[in-house]
């Protein structure tokens, strides 16, 4: 038996505390229409709409997807307002929780959240362990250098050592394990002899560089990401065309067994944001007027 | 050195030469400059390395005013939740070392084995691991704990561990002769434990678990990996989205220093008080 849905209550003050840690704003309201919860609800879903809020994965890290405003401590970024947007055509509130990337991955979530909107990539090995929706937005996935670096092409990095997120999937493009479902398009291959270093998250690795260390010669992240450090005088340049496209989805975790009723859901309400343009307006605003959420 | 002497030449006053009192007070003026001049130079040297370590970070890690201006306070107001769960970890850990500690020194087979075998696993694992043992792999026995109470307990369980060696050498600090002495007086033997071995026992403990407390305050940066939002968590998360991830760790290095400063003055206090009654 799950021992009750998100507390084993433990010293009262701890309690008060948790709560006040970080609760989302509500979010803009759809408007339009009725929530769904306002409807008959079973299963997971039914149980999400019962309590009135739903726990959403974040890792502010990542801006402009996801990132703090140290001002208002409010989470901010692309990814929370797609967050914030499911949420409210749900007709619940919204409460984050911060664990680490690798922790949505590996699935078992135990409840701690319910959904996570945090720009996961669409993988076939992804999809033994967590429910995908369908994307909301697609990524090309870029490799760079240090600008003194002699790498001029992808092939050049043969034999060298680049670096990545931990447990993202351009770790699995240099092990060579990457399975992408067939929307993603083509994948280049890794060049031959490359070996992967990880750091926490992404930015880890062009902080890297900045603080003049040179451990590795290659950084992939999203393009995103990449044009954010550049235009911040970070020393690194772009190599070659897109390695792949990453088709990016919310994610639940597939342990939980009756959650087909809140995966349906909210598939639905994502087709529905595409549809009326909820989510270019979104992908235009953050990332300085690019629609990414139409496939390439 | 002036009295029984073969003649009398006069008194001291009228020859001049100083009064024992004026003595007494040239030396302890010395004394008082001695430890003036010890106090400047100790905090001329401490200005000066500290500078040379800001100097060095300032150019070297493009820190800027602006970030630490904005960015500072949101970074600060995790230092709340590294002392909420330092101390309530810490209340926690007494009360496991006090227990482990008795039967660390029982001779109840069970409870002896308990205890060391606690001592013994606990001391045995990083508290990386146990860290995330308590947040991911209970779950799987439908035991969700939420994150600060899962981090409380991780630290806790730990450091009630190390500290149940300390308690049990406090315990055994005590010199044999008080028990024997409360028995002779015809003391319960609950007693004997309560009034006479405990209270000695905690004064010896004292300076070791306040140690403690200072290495739990840093090491709660390990619970940020648990998505508790404490210091270090606010810093790296800040830090990495305003791109100024070097400024945002040595401003919580600085703020964990502080916290260890101010808890290591109160310690100093509480220590001297207790050591009044050494005579």
């Amino acid at each position: 038996m799950r021992v009750m849905r998100h507390t084993i209550p433990l010293v009262a003050g701890i309690l008060v505390l948790a709560a006040c840690q970080s609760t989302g704003s509500p979010g803009a309201s759809g408007g339009d229409g009725e929530a769904v919860c306002d409807g008959d609800t079973d299963g997971y879903l039914g149980r999400i709409c019962e309590a009135g809020t739903i726990v959403a994965f974040t890792d502010p890290a990542y801006p402009p997807q996801s990132f703090i405003n140290d001002e208002t401590g409010e989470y901010e970024g692309f990814d929370v307002d797609v967050t914030n947007e499911i949420a409210a055509r749900l007709g619940v509130e919204v409460e984050f929780t911060t664990p680490a990337f690798d922790a949505v991955i590996a699935g078992e979530w135990a409840e701690r959240w319910d959904i996570a909107v945090g720009s996961v990539t669409i993988t076939e090995d992804r999809k033994e362990i967590l429910d995908f929706t369908v994307p909301y937005y697609f990524t090309p996935a870029q490799m760079t250098t240090f600008e003194e670096s002699d790498i001029q092409s992808i092939e050049d990095f043969a034999g060298t050592t680049v670096c990545v997120g931990e447990a993202t999937t351009y770790l699995d493009w240099i092990e060579g394990t990457l399975t992408l479902t067939p929307e993603a398009g083509d994948v280049t291959d890794p060049p031959a002899d490359i070996t992967a270093t990880t750091l926490p998250t992404d930015l880890d690795c062009a902080d890297s560089w900045r603080s003049s260390r040179r451990d590795f010669e290659g950084w992939i992240s999203s393009s995103t990401t990449v044009a954010g450090t550049i235009a911040d005088d970070y020393p690194i340049r772009e190599v070659g065309d897109p390695i792949f496209f990453e088709p990016l989805a919310v994610v639940f975790d597939q342990a939980v067994e009756d959650r087909a009723s809140l995966v349906e859901a909210v598939d639905q309400i994502v087709q529905d944001m595409h549809n009326d343009g909820t989510l270019t307006a979104m992908s235009e605003e953050w990332f300085d007027g690019l629609d990414l959420t139409k496939q390439e | 050195m002036a009295g029984g002497g073969v003649q009398r030449v006069g008194t001291i006053d009228e020859i001049g030469v100083p009064t024992r009192a004026a003595i007494l007070d040239e030396i302890v003026a010395a004394q008082r400059r001695r430890r003036r001049w010890f106090r400047g130079q100790f905090a001329f040297v401490w200005i000066v390395l500290v500078g040379i370590v800001g100097v060095f970070l300032w150019s070297a890690g493009r820190i800027s005013w602006e970030f630490i201006f904005t960015s500072g306070p949101y970074i600060l107001g995790g230092a709340g939740v590294t002392i909420l769960v330092s101390a309530v970890a810490m209340v926690m850990a007494i009360g496991l070392a006090l227990l482990g500690a008795l039967g660390r020194l029982s001779v109840n087979a069970i409870f002896n084995a308990v205890a060391s075998l606690y001592v013994s696993l606990v001391r045995g694992t990083p508290l990386l691991v146990q860290i995330w043992f308590i947040f991911y792999a209970l779950p799987q026995a439908d035991i969700v704990l939420d994150a600060i109470p899962a981090g409380i307990i991780a630290l806790g369980f730990n450091y009630g561990a190390y500290m149940t060696e300390i308690f049990r050498a406090g315990i055994q600090a005590v010199p044999r002769s008080q028990r024997e002495a409360a028995q002779a007086l015809g003391l319960p033997e609950r007693l004997v434990f309560r009034r006479i071995v405990l209270p000695q026992a905690v004064r010896i403990v004292i300076p070791a678990i306040g140690n403690d407390f200072v290495a739990m305050i840093k090491d709660s940066a390990l619970v940020s990996v648990i998505a508790i939002q404490e210091l270090l968590w606010r810093a790296t998360r800040v830090g990495r989205s305003e791109r100024q991830l070097l400024a945002a760790i040595a401003i919580a290095a600085v703020v964990y220093w502080i916290l260890t400063i101010i808890f290591s003055y109160f310690q100093d206090k509480l220590e001297k008080r207790m050591a009044r009654g050494d005579r």
